[in-house]
């Protein structure tokens, strides 16, 4: 199963935070990685890097959240050093590609910039529980209602998907393990054998899913769900401390706003 | 009270009538049993009963409000709980504790009621301590508790339960009754769909439907001493060791 930026439990100010809190710095922080300098990348960096301390989340963790983007990022590295002009200090003749100096100083600057921005989402996810992330969402959407997008009906949709998702695979499973029990086969033969056999599962797999979401949507109105206001379990707050970290967060983004807009 | 008249359901235009004028009623604090062989109409009749589903002639009126009213709709299915078959396609929640809120939640009650009951409720099915789990990571017999924790947030008057002891082992089946004990001697209505005689020995009243007619209907004593007629229509666990 895809562990990509679980939620790992923890008692500490950055999982207490406020969901709103958080979700909003990860924007700031992203929106600032974005056409930073390599000076900004680097504070940036160290605040990332300040933040996971004060979650106490394990290095190894952090790390893990960049392994699923990490071919993804040795391309992006690749296409930049390869690919950009500038002064040659490497020459694979008789490839048709160089190194250059921008190209190494670009692809490092780049690569760097996209794990910043990965690091930054998987600080969020892995410290808070996805009811208080999808809760967050909604109640940032929710001004958005007045225009008419159903920002609670969004969260109960996504609450769900997310709800869903283990589910569909272990349906996955059973169905597969029928199939073997009956005499498919997944494991051997070539290429396009296999991928048949698997297509072959895509049918009972999506009529199961329809089947589900039919009962549940049933099951939903049992229990009295209906488009319009609802209430949850827990109510966000904003506490001090959601206050402090808004201010720090705010005013790392306004000096770093300034210090460029100085230097321009 | 709940009250049933005339009852008829079909669910396609073209198709046979589903339930054929069926006319019951289920008293206050109630446990009444509805048993038949499958396809006879028990969850077509107990969808009716939370405006699920509405009559194609006949009436269904809880508590004097008539399910076809459509300003009584809501009240209605929070009056009348309903426990349906498969515990996985009735889980809402990311987690224990949010799924026990979500129909409190639909109810918009404060925050702290919706907790209260949250807890309330998880005690009352012994699942104290699985607040923060993931409904997937359950066992069979722990989703069907937490299903039963997740209609009873409703406050409901009235609770169907639709094959309750499905799935599970001698143990889970013990508990699931013991509940279903428990809540009636508290008051609430019980209406239960069962295969299992044995399930419902204890119910006030016993409906037995065949091909979507109320066949018979008595005490459990009175309806389970025409066994023959059981076992035509092969009903387990009847007094005298017959079924398995």
């Amino acid at each position: 199963m895809i562990r990509l930026g679980q939620y790992l439990p923890g008692d500490t100010v950055v999982h207490r935070l406020d969901p709103r809190v958080k979700i909003l710095s990860v924007v700031a922080l992203s929106i600032l990685i974005f056409g930073a300098t390599p000076a900004e990348i680097l504070l940036i960096s160290v605040f990332l890097l300040a933040v996971i301390r004060v979650a106490r989340m394990k290095p190894a963790q952090a790390l893990g959240a960049l392994r699923p983007v990490a071919v993804f990022m040795a391309m992006i590295f690749l296409v930049h050093l390869f690919f950009t002009e500038g002064r040659t200090i490497l020459s694979l003749a008789p490839l048709p590609v160089r190194i250059t100096q921008e190209g190494l100083v670009r692809g490092v600057y780049v690569t760097w910039q996209f794990a910043g921005l990965v690091l930054g989402a998987a600080v969020l996810t892995m410290t808070t529980p996805p009811s208080d992330l999808v809760g967050g969402i909604e109640r940032l959407l929710r001004p958005l209602s007045r225009v008419g997008i159903p920002s609670q009906d969004l969260a109960v949709m996504i609450a769900m998907a997310l709800r869903f998702m283990p589910m569909l695979l272990e349906e996955y499973d059973r169905l597969r393990m029928a199939q073997m029990a009956r005499g498919a086969d997944f494991t051997t033969g070539n290429l396009a054998l296999r991928t048949r056999a698997v297509a072959a599962l895509a049918v009972p797999l999506l009529l199961s899913a329809f089947r589900r979401a039919d009962e549940l949507a049933v099951a939903m109105e049992a229990r009295g769900y209906r488009r319009g206001p609802r209430t949850t379990l827990r109510e966000l707050l904003f506490s001090r401390c959601d206050l402090g970290a808004f201010a720090v967060m705010a005013s790392f983004f306004l000096v770093n706003f300034a210090l460029r807009m100085a230097i321009r | 009270m709940i009250r049933v008249e005339n009852l008829v359901y079909r669910y396609d235009a073209g198709a046979p009538d589903c339930l054929q004028g069926i006319s019951l009623d289920i008293e206050d604090g109630a446990h009444t049993a509805l048993i038949g062989p499958n396809g006879c109409g028990k969850t077509t009749l107990i969808k009716h009963l939370n405006a699920l589903l509405f009559p194609r002639a006949g009436t269904v009126c809880v508590d004097g409000m008539m399910t076809t009213d459509v300003s009584s709709v809501r009240e209605i299915r929070r009056r009348v709980g309903m426990v349906f078959q498969n515990p996985d396609s009735q889980i809402v929640g990311m987690t224990v504790e949010e799924d026990v809120a979500f129909g409190p939640g639909n109810l918009a009650l404060p925050s702290a009621e919706i907790r209260r009951r949250v807890d309330e409720c998880l005690a009352m099915v012994g699942m104290t301590g699985f607040e923060k789990r993931a409904p997937h990571s359950l066992s069979g017999g722990e989703k069907r508790l937490l299903s039963i924790a997740g209609v009873l947030a409703m406050n409901p008057r009235y609770i169907a339960f639709d094959e309750p002891t499905a799935y599970l082992d001698p143990a889970g089946k013990q508990r699931v009754l013991e509940i279903i004990r428990r809540l009636n001697r508290a008051g609430m209505a019980i209406i239960h769909i069962a295969h299992d005689m044995r399930d419902v020995a204890e119910a006030d009243r016993v409906v037995f439907l065949d091909r979507g007619q109320v066949l018979r209907t008595g005490t459990p004593a009175e309806v389970f001493e025409k066994a023959d007629l059981l076992i035509a229509v092969g009903l387990d666990g009847l007094p005298g060791g017959c079924g398995s």
